[in-house]
């Protein structure tokens, strides 16, 4: 897309400057009537070779590249009618081929072209169906991206949070309800009898007590029975997997989503900085459909082009700076102390609600639910300070932005962890007092034997039971069983006076350590209270407040809208965490509490239309309003952050704490994770545990730990490596880039400074012209599709190799015609021929643009194959070429062994000139056009030898006539060959110069300056020997320059800038890849050498007014203007 | 084809009484600016004229429905950022030279801004976007500046 769209406008920007627009599209059509053309010319070369070739694999080429277009049709900028147009074509042409080829794949291509429509139907569908999309685009509308994107995250965390409840209702619930055990016949799924009464209060269900804590919701529920129901489902092996696998596919679905994204964000490296640029061009949010947002919209860029100015002001004054950093200092001094406090607040809060908790028996509303309460207050208010606090420093928007959103993290994450850590010293003490508490190695079958059994056999009782939980643990230490006996001896001794007493505590005992239960309680208290307060807030803070605004700004004395409570702004920042804490909660919680999910489901749902319901009503747009883009990975980042965070806490009291055991599936065990091993040493067959022991010896583990670590540093050590070359690459595209341009605009200038501007123009249009059309023409060529290089790929050597082969393919591709035209001096091969190379040496022309265009995908790089493409062809023309030379240049003494060099490397050696050239030309009278011919001429040499050269450097340098022997003997073997041919054509050299016009087109710069250079002398043979010198210095010297910023390239261009080149060639010789560097070379001399077209042009077409009437063919205008030229000097040389 | 359709009741529902139901037969239809420009997409959009024009085919602003198809297809989420980035240029250049010079930028910004800057203001923000993005100096940014320059923009729609 982009090479036609490039050479549209390159194209188009010789046109002058009144008919623009309608040219372009004329240009454009042009292009596509050229496609067409090409399209239809392919037929027929498919019809030539299906008459005697049938070559299959042509036709499958074509298929191909006709597929091809098929599906980037979209990103060409055409309009829709040629679109459909060419699409029609395209499938006509796959459709009438493909099935030529073989049946079955004709029927295959139909299955799928069914299939793919099926799929887009499908898909489409799907879209109408993705949830709340017009909701979100309503709101994208009225408020911008920034909002939208807080809803459009949201809506992602929703839909993991319906996989993750899917994975525990499908997994656990829905099983421990089908297949356990009913309520109320074990002892962990009755409620105790003494709490019946008080079962089904409304406080006691507000906290989670009651019905609500004996039920699936929680841990404490579930059976610990091994395998449940007919089918022997084992459920507390399934509650360990689904409680780890919720964590893992929040890991992988959020890395995952970040590697998307960051796929899709190009910025990660971009240093360059346009802040005026992009508020200027990146300003406007094309979603904004609503009056009001764009009214705000339009401040809020205003606001931020004024602060742009006001910033690029302060940097140059550069004032005040104590002050600021003193304040930023107490800002964040008292940040800290915020967060502090406030972590200090929710610690003292669940110590003092614990205390209560054993003292009195019965709580107050109040007193249960206060830490809730108390966190969500704090989650509320401190953000508010923070903004608050935030405005001292003064900080960019963007800035204090992230300032903000960092700390109102750490402030949750404070939060969270205090209570977390609170919660665990509960629990702590919860498992600690297991061990004495005398109920606690009675299980539920024993209790039930317990509670039937007389007084007198209690202690009875009691001791087998001590037996019995033996059995059950054992592991406990002997000592602590010995205690326990001790222990349980002396309560019981108690207790066979008094039964009923034991009775009592042992319930209490038994149905206090579930802790598991506690913290799911905690934690899924903590989500409602926390959706209470924010359906409460939002209610309270926007609603109301809206309403107020609304209706008594009239009565009263201010403008209640513009002034003090104004409208509710949308707060994306304080929202979007809002939402991520939640989801941590959810994630702390979900091992213990299986429901949580579900309830997080049905909260974001909630959250969803309130939330978009107060948006749309009583919210006005942000002040500064941020734009998100969809990928912005920030929020992902902190979800992930989040995660991880989230997990620890959970794994740790996994990990770390006993199982209750009266309770949940894993009661009995010593640890959680036990039973893993218990079920690969029950339930699988010998074998595999033996495997699971080796595998889990260390012996295993540490050489796996260690290959694991190896492996991360390779893939580290390699993205780096990646990262490398990547930059590089960047860098060298971006000079090339830059050179690009500006010899662009040197050619432009030169142009202009024409004085036969109006004569020259029309040649140039239609140059332009060929050039855009045969760019469309050549760009898509098949041959060239079928080998797509991705030159993203970072390793150089592969991408050099590739376009290495693809032009040595090439060249056998051209061979047959353009050696037989070589050897065979007739007028008659040409027309043949021309047709195959003017294209060729078109395409790079019009290429350059493609490079200038910056953009870094693959579609450009492929725009320069061209370059490539040409290089084989141009050399198979150069036994013609050097031919001509050396009629030319026979009788000159020193330049007899140039054509050899020449001959080599004639695609690189146009390459220096044209700076040189544009610089002159503002005084073209003065005696030095020799300069540019020995420069051409060391150039040559220079890039032959390449870093030979460079490692000879300044010693090597003065004796350079004599050394332009030495470059003739490297390629003996080319000369060889052209002197045979030279002899056999030479006489007919002066024959053929006037046939072969395109050929030799590319020699009328060459044949100029042959001219000009038989006036040259020593002198200013030694000056251009002196740039070399500086040249090949700069080889020397800056290995490691290229990687220079661009300002100052530039910069230093405007002083000096005939010094510029070399240090732009300096990537170029270094560079591995040869191939980048030469079709990048070619670039440049393509462009060079129009400009130098121009310059011949400038020169003789006041002397030569016949050339005018040479020009038969309109396309070939400038082109013949110039072979008659160098016809001209070729004869008075010789 | 389903979007297509819809367009295509969006178009139609523009202008009831010209635009015709069946479509087969390609009917020359042109909706005017007037008409499109009021469309809730575009109607509070500073650059909603300067969009008709570009995706017009008679420069005006005057649509018919492949246009409006193409400005709907430039403007979707799902269209390339090259492409984006290539009629974002053409939207911002004013006078279709194939620069954006600073007359260009300077209607940009008053269109942007509401001509709420002075002119001074105005003067410095053109002086500087052309410095930040001129890669060669010629005082005015030609495409390829400006694709280089949007392409790194963290904002630009992706």
């Amino acid at each position: 897309m982009s090479t036609v769209s490039e050479s549209l406008v390159g194209s188009s920007r010789s046109l002058s400057a009144a008919k623009r627009h309608k040219s372009i599209r004329k240009n454009s059509r042009r292009i596509y009537s050229a496609y067409q053309e090409q399209g239809s010319s392919d037929d027929e070369d498919k019809q030539d070779e299906r008459v005697d070739s049938n070559d299959p694999e042509e036709m499958f080429q074509n298929i191909q590249y006709q597929k091809e277009i098929i599906a980037n049709i979209r990103t060409r900028p055409w309009p829709m009618r040629r679109k459909l147009k060419v699409l029609k074509q395209a499938r006509e042409i796959v459709l009438r081929y493909e099935g030529r080829l073989t049946r079955t794949r004709g029927y295959q291509t139909a299955g799928a072209d069914l299939l793919k429509k099926l799929s887009r139907v499908l898909y489409n569908i799907v879209v109408l169906f993705i949830p709340w999309e017009v909701r979100i685009k309503k709101i994208e509308s009225h408020f911008g991206s920034g909002v939208a994107s807080y809803f459009i995250f949201l809506r992602w965390l929703f839909g993991i949070n319906i996989v993750l409840t899917i994975m525990t209702g499908a997994f656990i619930v829905l099983p421990e309800l089908l297949a356990g055990a009913p309520f109320g016949t074990t002892r962990s799924k009755t409620i105790p009898k003494e709490h019946l009464a008080s079962a089904q209060d409304l406080d006691t269900i507000w906290s989670l007590g009651g019905y609500l804590q004996y039920s699936v919701l929680f841990y404490g529920y579930y059976g610990r029975l091994r395998k449940i129901g007919s089918a022997g489902y084992r459920l507390p092996l399934a509650y360990f997997l689904v409680g780890m696998a919720v964590f893992a596919y929040s890991f992988i679905i959020l890395l995952r989503k970040m590697a998307k994204n960051s796929r899709l964000s190009l910025a990660s490296a971009s240093d360059e900085n346009f802040t005026f640029c992009w508020r200027v061009f990146c300003a406007w949010d094309y979603l904004i459909g609503n009056p009001e947002a764009a009214e705000s919209k339009g401040a809020a860029i205003v606001n931020n082009i004024r602060e742009a100015i006001v910033e690029e002001q302060e940097k140059k004054k550069d004032t005040s700076l104590a002050v600021l950093i003193s304040l930023r200092i107490l800002a964040n001094i008292l940040v800290l102390l915020s967060l502090a406090g406030s972590i200090y607040i929710i610690y003292f809060v669940v110590d003092r609600s614990q205390k209560l908790e054993q003292e009195k028996p019965e709580l107050t509303l109040w007193e249960k639910n206060e830490v809730s309460v108390v966190v969500s207050l704090i989650t509320m208010i401190a953000p508010s300070a923070f903004e608050l606090v935030a405005q001292l420093e003064m900080y960019h928007p963007r800035t204090s932005l992230r300032f903000q959103l960092a700390r109102v993290l750490v402030l949750y994450l404070g939060n969270l962890y205090s209570l977390i850590i609170a919660l665990l010293d509960k629990v702590n003490s919860m498992s600690s007092a297991v061990p004495v508490s005398p109920g606690n190695w009675s299980d539920s079958s024993s209790f039930l034997a317990t509670i039937s059994q007389p007084e007198v056999d209690s202690f009875s009782t009691l001791v087998s039971d001590i037996s019995v939980s033996e059995h059950h643990n054992s592991t406990i230490a002997t000592i602590a069983t010995v205690l326990d006996v001790r222990n349980s001896s002396v309560s019981s001794s108690g207790s066979i006076f008094n039964q009923t007493a034991l009775f009592e505590k042992n319930t209490r005992s038994q149905q206090d350590p579930c802790w598991e239960t506690y913290v799911g309680q905690e934690m899924l208290k903590l989500s409602i209270i926390d959706m209470i307060f924010t359906v409460a807030s939002i209610l309270l803070i926007d609603f109301i407040r809206g309403l107020v605004v609304r209706y008594l700004s009239d009565c009263c004395c201010w403008d209640l809208e513009s002034k003090f409570p104004e409208y509710g702004e949308f707060k994306i920042a304080e929202n979007v965490l809002h939402l991520i804490y939640n989801q941590g909660m959810i994630w702390m919680g979900a091992f213990f509490s299986p429901c949580l999910p579900a309830f997080n489901v049905l909260k974001l749902i909630g959250l969803m239309y309130l939330r978009s319901w107060a948006v749309l009503t009583c919210n006005v747009p942000h002040q500064q309003v941020f734009r998100a883009s969809r990928s912005n990975n920030f929020y992902l980042a902190m979800l992930l952050f989040m995660l991880f965070l989230c997990m620890l806490p959970t794994i740790f009291a996994i990990v770390r704490y006993r199982p209750s055991q009266h309770c949940g599936p894993f009661s009995g065990q010593e640890k959680i994770y036990d039973i893993i091993s218990e079920t690969v040493a029950s339930d699988f067959p010998l074998w595999f545990s033996k495997v699971m022991s080796y595998v889990t010896s260390p012996v295993v583990v540490l050489p796996a730990l260690l290959l694991l670590f190896m492996l991360i540093y390779y893939l580290q050590a390699i993205a780096r490596s990646l990262k490398f070359t990547n930059n590089q690459l960047r860098m060298q595209l971006q000079t090339e880039r830059t050179e690009d341009k500006k010899k662009v605009f040197q050619m432009a200038a030169a142009r202009l400074q024409a004085p036969e501007a109006a004569v020259d123009k029309k040649p140039d249009e239609q140059e332009s012209d060929i050039t855009s059309q045969e760019a469309s023409i050549h760009t898509p060529s098949p041959r060239r599709n079928g080998s797509v290089t991705n030159f993203n790929s970072p390793v150089r050597r592969g991408n050099s190799i590739r376009t290495i082969t693809q032009s040595a393919s090439r060249a056998d591709l051209n061979r047959g015609r353009g050696a037989g035209s070589v050897r065979s001096p007739t007028v008659t091969i040409l027309p043949k021929h021309r047709p195959e190379h003017v294209p060729n040496r078109k395409t790079i022309r019009s290429i350059h643009p493609v490079e200038a265009a910056g953009i870094i995908t693959a579609q450009s790089y492929g725009g320069r194959r061209g370059p490539t493409t040409r290089y084989v062809i141009v050399n198979e023309h150069d036994p013609r070429k050097k031919l001509l030379r050396s009629a030319t240049r026979i009788p000159r003494h020193y330049l007899m062994e140039e054509p050899a060099e020449i001959l080599e490397l004639y695609p690189r050696n146009f390459k220096r000139y044209p700076p040189r050239t544009a610089h002159r030309q503002p005084h073209p009278h003065r005696p030095q056009p020799s300069q540019p011919h020995l420069s051409e001429e060391e150039e040559e040499e220079d890039k032959g030898k390449g870093r030979r050269r460079m490692s000879l450097g300044k010693t090597h340098r003065p004796r350079s006539l004599s050394d332009l022997h030495q470059p003739a003997h490297f390629y003996i073997g080319d000369r060889g060959e052209s002197h045979a041919s030279m002899a056999k054509d030479s006489h007919t050299a002066q024959g053929r110069c006037g046939a072969q016009e395109e050929d030799e087109e590319e020699e009328d710069v060459e044949m100029d300056w042959g001219g000009l250079e038989s006036h040259s002398q020593s002198q200013t043979s030694l000056r251009g020997a002196d740039s070399l010198l500086v040249r090949s210095r700069r080889h020397i010297h800056s290995p490691g320059r290229h990687c220079q910023s661009p300002a100052r390239t530039r910069h230093m261009e405007a002083y000096v800038k005939p010094k510029t080149r070399p240090k732009l060639e300096t990537p170029l010789t270094e560079s591995d890849s040869a191939s980048l560097a030469s079709s990048s070379d070619q670039q440049n001399s393509s462009t060079d050498q129009y400009i130098q077209v121009i310059h011949n042009k400038e020169h003789y077409l006041k002397s030569d007014a016949r050339q005018g009437k040479l020009a038969k063919k309109k396309s070939k205008t400038s082109f013949d203007l110039n072979v008659t030229e160098s016809n001209d000097l070729v004869c008075s040389n010789v | 084809m389903i979007f297509k359709i819809l367009l295509f009741d969006r178009y139609r529902d523009l202008a009831p009484q010209l635009v015709p139901l069946d479509y087969t037969s390609h009917p020359d239809v042109k909706l005017p600016y007037e008409l499109i420009g009021s469309m809730p997409e575009l109607k509070d959009n500073p650059f909603r004229q300067r969009i008709a024009e570009v995706f017009s085919e008679d420069g005006e602003g005057n649509m018919t429905l492949d246009d409006f198809l193409d400005m709907f297809s430039v403007l979707s989420e799902m269209a390339p950022r090259d492409l984006k980035a290539y009629y974002a240029f053409k939207i911002y250049d004013f006078n279709n030279d194939d620069f954006i010079c600073k007359s260009d930028l300077e209607k940009t910004l008053n269109k942007l801004t509401r001509n709420e800057l002075t002119e001074d203001e105005v003067r410095m923000v053109c002086e500087k976007v052309i410095d930040e993005a001129d890669l060669d100096n010629d005082g005015r940014l030609s495409l390829e500046d400006f694709q280089h320059m949007i392409v790194r923009a963290p904002d630009f729609l992706r």
